[in-house]
């Protein structure tokens, strides 16, 4: 069974580029061998961090979101916390999260019509009432 | 003896103004799922010392506040956020 996970983790500011290239594509072929699928890969680049990690004021942070087996996913997780030049790393699953905000969103767009509806008809309402009364001061000046 | 404004035009001093409703800022903006991510914007839900805001300052709902204080919680983790900071004094 896929499902949706999102992977991010913090590398060391010392590593060159193409060390970075070089874990980014580690993880990445591990994904593609069980047949998953890369959504998205964000790369932040370079950023200071709001506290110092291991003495390192600065990280490089990377994020990918994928939808592959979740057994790959603990093998990245051991394989993540033996290298030394990630500082940080974090997994979650996507799945359950997206459905309940699949479910508000539909929610809201029902509350919304109903309002719609209701405020229409109360303008509808309104333009009545003051026609009644404009007729009534027509009347009044009549006489 | 009658209760006089201070400004002195004779009028009964001003009423306390009642607070204005808080709304949920998520709720506001359509928002359903909250992202650890972008913490420039979970920056406004915490103190300058690093405290998460309670619901009923905030004015988030209990849905909302539930996400935002995991995501939070994410942020701290990969150090997006701080965890304490100690108030600055002026000396």
């Amino acid at each position: 069974m896929n499902s949706r996970y999102e992977i991010g983790f913090i590398i060391t500011p010392e590593v060159n580029e193409e060390e970075v290239k070089k874990i980014i594509e580690s993880i990445t072929a591990t994904i593609k061998k069980a047949n998953g699928l890369i959504e998205n890969l964000d790369e932040w680049g370079r950023k200071k961090m709001a506290f110092p990690i291991k003495k390192n004021l600065e990280g490089y942070y990377v994020f990918i979101q994928t939808e592959v087996d979740g057994a790959i996913i603990t093998t990245l997780e051991r394989r993540l916390k033996q290298m030394e030049k990630v500082l940080r790393f974090i997994t979650l699953r996507l799945d359950d999260k997206l459905k309940k905000s699949n479910k508000l969103t539909k929610k809201w767009a029902k509350i919304d019509k109903i309002r719609k509806k209701t405020l229409e008809s109360r303008s509808e309402e309104r333009e009545s009432e003051d026609f009644i009364e404009k007729e009534e001061e027509s009347d009044a000046d009549e006489k | 003896m009658q209760m006089r404004s201070s400004s002195g035009d004779g009028k009964p001093p001003k009423k306390y103004y009642s607070a204005r409703k808080k709304y949920c800022a998520f709720c506001k903006d359509k928002i359903t799922l909250i992202d650890y991510k972008n913490h420039k914007n979970l920056e406004n839900f915490i103190s300058e010392t690093g405290r998460i805001f309670p619901a009923r300052v905030s004015g988030t709902c209990a849905y909302h506040q539930k996400q935002l204080s995991k995501a939070i919680k994410r942020a701290r983790q990969m150090a997006l956020l701080r965890f304490t900071e100690e108030k600055k004094r002026i000396t």
